[in-house]
């Protein structure tokens, strides 16, 4: 093993020398320092091997012949092998990357570099005070320096603040040293904290707290780092790396060292400190226009909830390996994305976030870019996503809840600006323009991204035991984009190929509900995949993306612990997320979409951390012993919200008819018929731990659900009868649907779970058939507003057959499958008791014939318009699973028992059955049922108006389209006589009070709200660096009455 | 010994009084310097132990009574360290001034301040 001095040795032997090496060739110079960091990164990175991989303790070296406190000694430990290991591989690849500056400036900066990352490994290794001193000065100094290289105005004065303000801390920072010498007469900080009681006298507190807050100064806590925010704005990339990444990791780690001197019960305060930074920076970034100033927001901010992290870890007392595994988690994440965006900043080398479009039409850069703010967001697998779910769990076990609430509010508001930052520059119309890519530039990004990858690969397989598993979605995202440049076509059979192998795959696993819910997933998207080959070239990106959505709907399940739940649950989010944003106007959708998902994660996440078990999905349930106590109120309201969202339940569907109507249209049909079910399913995962639980209340949540299955019901379908736009109206009929559901659900019976599953199924048929019938003709006549439609029957008989079953089925008219459905649906209410909600659903169906009706007569009948002389029918790939569909739902109608019996079998084990069978015909207590009967019924019926039709027909004459007197006029445009917009006027004045856009004023207030909270707040950053140097020295004395100084 | 600790915060204070209210970026970073030597002079202050001498050894001080007769030698020790590092900055500090005045001709911090929010 290499001693660690020779680190020091390497750096400064050198360094001295550079003046002569130079004089041989700037090359030879360059090369000199490439080799220096190379050789260190090499020296940490197998101290860390050993650290990791064999049972090496920590060492110490002493130096100067003599033991400490005599002289001063140097720790390597596995922390330190770490954080060297990041400081000198990312100096290493930044020095690439600065590689043509260097070329071009005198000897100096490449001394000075050396000399910056030197002082950051003094830092992290040093056990001395006052060497630690002197190695922040180092660093400092030669970092003043380097913001001065390319030198211009701005970088000047953002220096020249930086310098007062840090100068300013580390006058502090001795003036804590001398006085924590003079108490305890040593420097050695492990002897000072095994001294440490002396914090308790005034002079020894006051000297740690200034001691401390230099250092947390130095790591920029808002609101005193006006300062850093200027540096990180105006300095060149490549060096404003090194800042925002090594040299905080420097600063953090004395930090960390020193957090043991703060006795226990301020440690809250300094958590506080962290998170009024997270919380704060995030919250002003979201004015942020400047690319770098918002990324030094974020940088800011990720620093602040490390300190929260890594002080409340300490507060309780969580077991060191796992605190050093959240701590490191979350600086990894921030330390490798925010190094790979400010490098790709160096290369868009523009300020406003908008200009970043040019991204779009460098798609590896825009998928390392896409991952790196992942990574940011905690977006699985990438580390950040396993340091929340642990760092959440032990909050909630320690039940400090608001702690909870903070970081994951922060959080979504740092998702917030990221996303809306992705989505503008997929979504941007900006033309495209030369964008230099240098190798020296794009090396280092990609092996940044490499290493990110491979550590979240790392994560879930060797610390969290993952089998292949819960991580096949991934490995199916993977495979389909190595196949990323096959024809459309052929990847969609590949889709299939995949999503057949691993339902056979899972199939053992499956039994009872997660079989229907594995029909509707995995069958559903197996055949709606056949409507995806009519798209055109290669498509590129959305077969990888759909198949990650699917094999993650089917992770769900067969998760066996909360953590591959929510782990597939995330998967699956961000996935469809994606999915979305392929839109071509799905850039607001999109960020709606995921802030509300995001949003019902975080929810999730909380409500699985209060949670007694660990085990909370289908497959885990069956495992665990019945208890009262497994999931107590606070969690089962956070889970049941956040399945909420996803279904779309009133007040929490503004997200819904966006990304619907905006996501690519045959992404739409995946979406409303098999995406929106996973609500569905974790809230049934739910229920049936209510069951088991025997929960206090249990029948006030499930009567609240109810309503507001039902009120999602009623509104839902209102609003959808005053769409203009086919897919609006499809979106909000989808969320009247799965109200429904939710309200069988919540009836808790066997007859309301049978019928909320049958509903479940039938609306993947009927919805998938109608959406894929509406992308045909979407695709045919260019628009989605109906109005301009019209008169299609002709044109596309077959799209109008299906849509024609598909609203059938919907309505619930017999004979079709939709009327069985409603006939289980009221009996299940009836028997409930729940007579209101009976009739406001009987009402709301009433209203959900007013949006089929008009579905079917502006499109299909009426006048065609003259643009589409010429429309054609639908392509034949989207006319094979409508057809699919359609046998499925003429089997289901004609012979019900094929589903409601195995679906009454699988709910038999939880709740009594009140159904019984004779034949084919379904008894309740309220009635019965034949689904035989009832189609020789109508169809007999409809045979007879047939006939009579047939009989008569010879009376009729052909007309032609304007052949036709209207109101004593003759039309002569077909608008005259197809009035198809806004089409309920009579209606709208009837009910419109009802679809006040409330819930839209409500989250668009809040949005508002946080807005100009955000553009008030950042005014405090005035500019002055003088301000600035005021603002440290109140955020000394302010904090120090805080906690308690005297 | 009291009254060198004093004057050392005395100095703290004066050099940080300057350092929030002149306007010259010289007259920031000739408080900066003010503070700087206050602090130098507390650290000096404390390892100061009254009627002793320098911790030189010579003639009258030989390794064997050292201990009785000189000041505690670290922060002696640490205030030449600390005198050089507040040199380097406060070097580096001026030369901004400078280059920041060559390019706006100005000196008042108040004119470079278009970098905020």
């Amino acid at each position: 093993m290499v001693n660690p001095i020779m680190i020091f040795i390497l750096f400064l032997g050198t360094a001295f020398l550079f003046a002569l090496f130079d004089k041989i060739h700037r090359k030879f110079s360059f090369a000199i320092l490439q080799l220096v960091l190379l050789i260190n990164t090499f020296i940490a990175g197998q101290w860390l091997y050993k650290f990791v991989f064999t049972s090496q303790t920590p060492v110490m070296i002493f130096t100067a012949g003599f033991k400490p406190p005599f002289s001063i000694n140097l720790r390597m430990g596995l922390e330190e092998a770490f954080i060297l290991f990041a400081v000198n591989f990312v100096g290493l690849l930044s020095a690439l990357y600065l590689s043509k500056s260097f070329k071009h400036s005198k000897v100096y900066p490449l001394v000075l570099y050396l000399m910056m990352i030197m002082g950051v490994n003094g830092i992290v290794m040093t056990r001395d005070l006052f060497n630690l001193f002197v190695f922040l000065e180092i660093s400092s100094i030669s970092t003043y320096a380097l913001i001065a290289l390319k030198e211009n105005e701005q970088r000047l004065a953002s220096g020249f603040k930086y310098m007062i303000a840090s100068g300013l801390a580390s006058v502090f920072f001795l003036l804590g040293t001398i006085f924590i010498y003079h108490i305890t007469g040593t420097l050695n900080i492990d002897q000072i904290i095994t001294h440490k009681s002396f914090v308790i006298t005034s002079l020894g507190f006051l000297s740690v707290f200034t001691l401390m807050m230099s250092l947390i100064i130095e790591l920029k806590p808002f609101p005193a780092n006006g300062w850093a925010l200027d540096v990180y704005q105006t300095t060149t990339s490549g060096v404003v790396s090194i800042i925002a990444v090594a040299n905080s990791a420097g600063v953090f780690y004395a930090f960390y060292k020193l957090l043991p001197l703060i006795p226990h019960n301020q440690l809250l305060f300094i958590a506080g400190i962290g998170i009024v930074s997270f919380l704060f920076s995030n919250l002003i970034a979201i004015k942020q226009t400047d690319s770098r100033r918002l990324l030094g927001y974020s940088s800011i901010a990720q620093i602040g909830l490390l300190i929260t992290v890594t002080a409340l870890t300490r507060y309780l007392h969580v077991k060191s390996s796992t605190s050093l595994f959240i701590i490191s988690s979350i600086f990894l994440s921030n330390f490798i994305a925010k190094a790979g965006l400010f490098w790709i900043a160096g290369i868009i080398k523009k300020t406003h976030i908008k200009e970043w479009a040019i991204l779009r039409f460098k798609p590896g850069l825009l998928i390392i870019f896409g991952v790196f703010i992942f990574a940011l967001v905690g977006i699985p697998p990438f580390p950040n996503f396993w340091a929340k779910w642990d760092l959440i769990r032990f909050l909630a076990l320690s039940k400090l809840h608001i702690w909870i609430i903070l970081i994951l509010l922060g959080s979504l508001l740092e998702a917030f600006y990221l996303f809306r930052w992705f989505g503008s520059i997929v979504r941007s119309e900006q033309n495209e323009e030369q964008l230099l890519q240098p190798a020296y530039k794009t090396v280092p990004i990609i092996i940044f991204f490499l290493l990110l990858i491979i550590i979240s690969i790392g994560i879930p397989i060797h610390i969290y035991q993952f089998d292949i598993l819960p991580l096949l979605p991934i490995v199916g995202l993977l495979i389909l984009s190595i196949f990323d440049f096959l024809p459309s076509k052929l990847k969609a059979i590949i889709s299939m190929i995949i999503i057949a192998g691993y339902t056979l795959y899972i199939y053992p696993v499956l039994s009872g509900v997660s079989l229907v819910f594995a029909f509707i997933f995995l069958a559903g998207s197996f055949i709606q995949l056949i409507a995806t080959m009519s798209r055109k070239g290669t498509d590129k990106g959305f077969f990888p993306l759909l198949v990650g959505m699917i094999l993650s709907m089917g992770s769900l399940l067969v998760a066996r612990s909360s953590l591959e739940f929510f782990f597939a649950w995330e998967l699956m989010t961000i996935t469809a997320y994606m999915l979305v944003l392929r839109g071509r106007k799905a850039e607001k959708p999109a960020l709606l979409f995921i802030l509300f998902s995001l949003a019902g994660a975080y929810l999730l996440l909380s409500g699985l951390s209060y949670a007694h078990v660990i085990n909370f999905s289908l497959v885990g349930l069956g495992t665990i012993p019945i208890s009262a106590h497994m999931l107590p109120i606070t969690a089962f309201i956070l889970i049941v919200v956040a399945f909420l969202i996803k279904v779309g339940a009133v007040g929490f569907h503004i997200w819904l008819p966006g990304s619907y109507a905006e996501a690519e249209d045959d992404t739409t049909s995946f979406m409303s018929s098999i995406l929106s079910k996973t609500g569905i399913f974790g809230m049934l995962i739910l229920l049936l731990f209510l069951l088991k639980m025997n929960m206090h209340h249990s029948a006030l949540f499930t009567s609240m659900l109810g309503w507001i299955g039902i009120f999602t019901v009623f509104f839902g379908s209102l609003m959808a009868i005053f769409q203009e736009d086919v897919k609006y109206l499809l979106a909000y009929s989808s969320m009247g649907q799965l109200g429904y559901i939710v309200l069988c659900m919540a009836a808790m019976s066997h007859l309301g779970w049978v019928s909320g599953l049958y509903l479940a199924v039938n609306h993947l048929f009927f919805k998938a058939m109608i959406l894929l019938a509406v992308a045909g003709v979407i695709s045919r006549v260019g628009t989605r507003n109906m109005y301009e439609m019209g008169g299609l029957i002709k044109k596309m008989p077959y799209s109008f057959i299906s849509v024609l079953i598909g609203i059938i089925a919907l309505s619930g008219v017999p004979p079709l499958s939709g009327f069985g459905a409603k006939w289980l649906i009221y009996t299940a209410l009836l028997e409930k008791g729940w007579y209101f909600r009976a009739g406001l659903s009987f009402f709301a169906s009433a209203i959900a014939f007013l949006y089929l009706f008009r579905l079917i007569h502006t499109i299909f009948l009426g006048q065609p318009k003259p643009q589409h002389q010429n429309v054609k029918e639908a392509s034949p790939f989207f006319l094979i699973p409508q057809f699919l569909f359609i046998f499925a739902i003429m089997a289901i109608s004609m012979f019900p028992n094929l589903i409601i019996k195995p679906l009454s079998t699988f709910i038999n084990p939880y709740f009594a059955s009140t159904i019984q069978w004779q034949g084919n015909t379904l008894y309740s207590s309220l009635g019965y049922w034949n689904g035989n009967l009832v189609m020789y019924v109508t169809m007999g019926v409809f045979m007879l108006l047939l006939i009579w039709l047939i009989i008569s027909i010879g009376r009729v004459q052909k007309v032609k389209q304007f052949n036709i007197v209207f109101a004593a006029e003759r039309p002569f445009k077909p608008t005259t006589t197809h009035f198809a917009h806004n089409f309920y006027a009579h209606y709208k004045r009837a009910l419109g009070t009802f679809v006040r856009p409330v819930t839209t004023g409500f989250w668009n207030g809040v949005g508002e709200w946080i807005s100009s909270a955000a553009g008030s707040i950042r005014q405090i950053y005035s500019g002055n660096g003088q301000t600035y140097v005021l603002y440290i020295l109140l955020y000394f004395i302010v904090l120090y009455f805080i906690m308690g100084g005297k | 010994m009291r009254y060198t600790l004093i004057l050392g915060f005395i100095l703290f204070m004066i050099g940080l009084w300057a350092m929030l209210t002149r306007k010259n970026l010289f007259k920031i970073v000739i408080g900066f310097s003010i503070i700087d030597t206050g602090v130098h002079l507390i650290i000096v202050t404390i390892g100061y132990l009254s009627g002793k001498t320098a911790p030189i050894l010579d003639k009258l001080v030989t390794p064997a009574n050292a201990v009785q007769k000189v000041v505690d030698p670290i922060p002696s020790a640490l205030v030449l360290t600390a005198i050089v590092i507040g040199l380097a900055v406060t070097a580096l500090m001026l030369s901004y001034v400078v280059r920041l005045y060559k390019r706006r001709k100005s000196l008042s911090i108040e004119d470079y301040r278009e970098l905020k929010w």
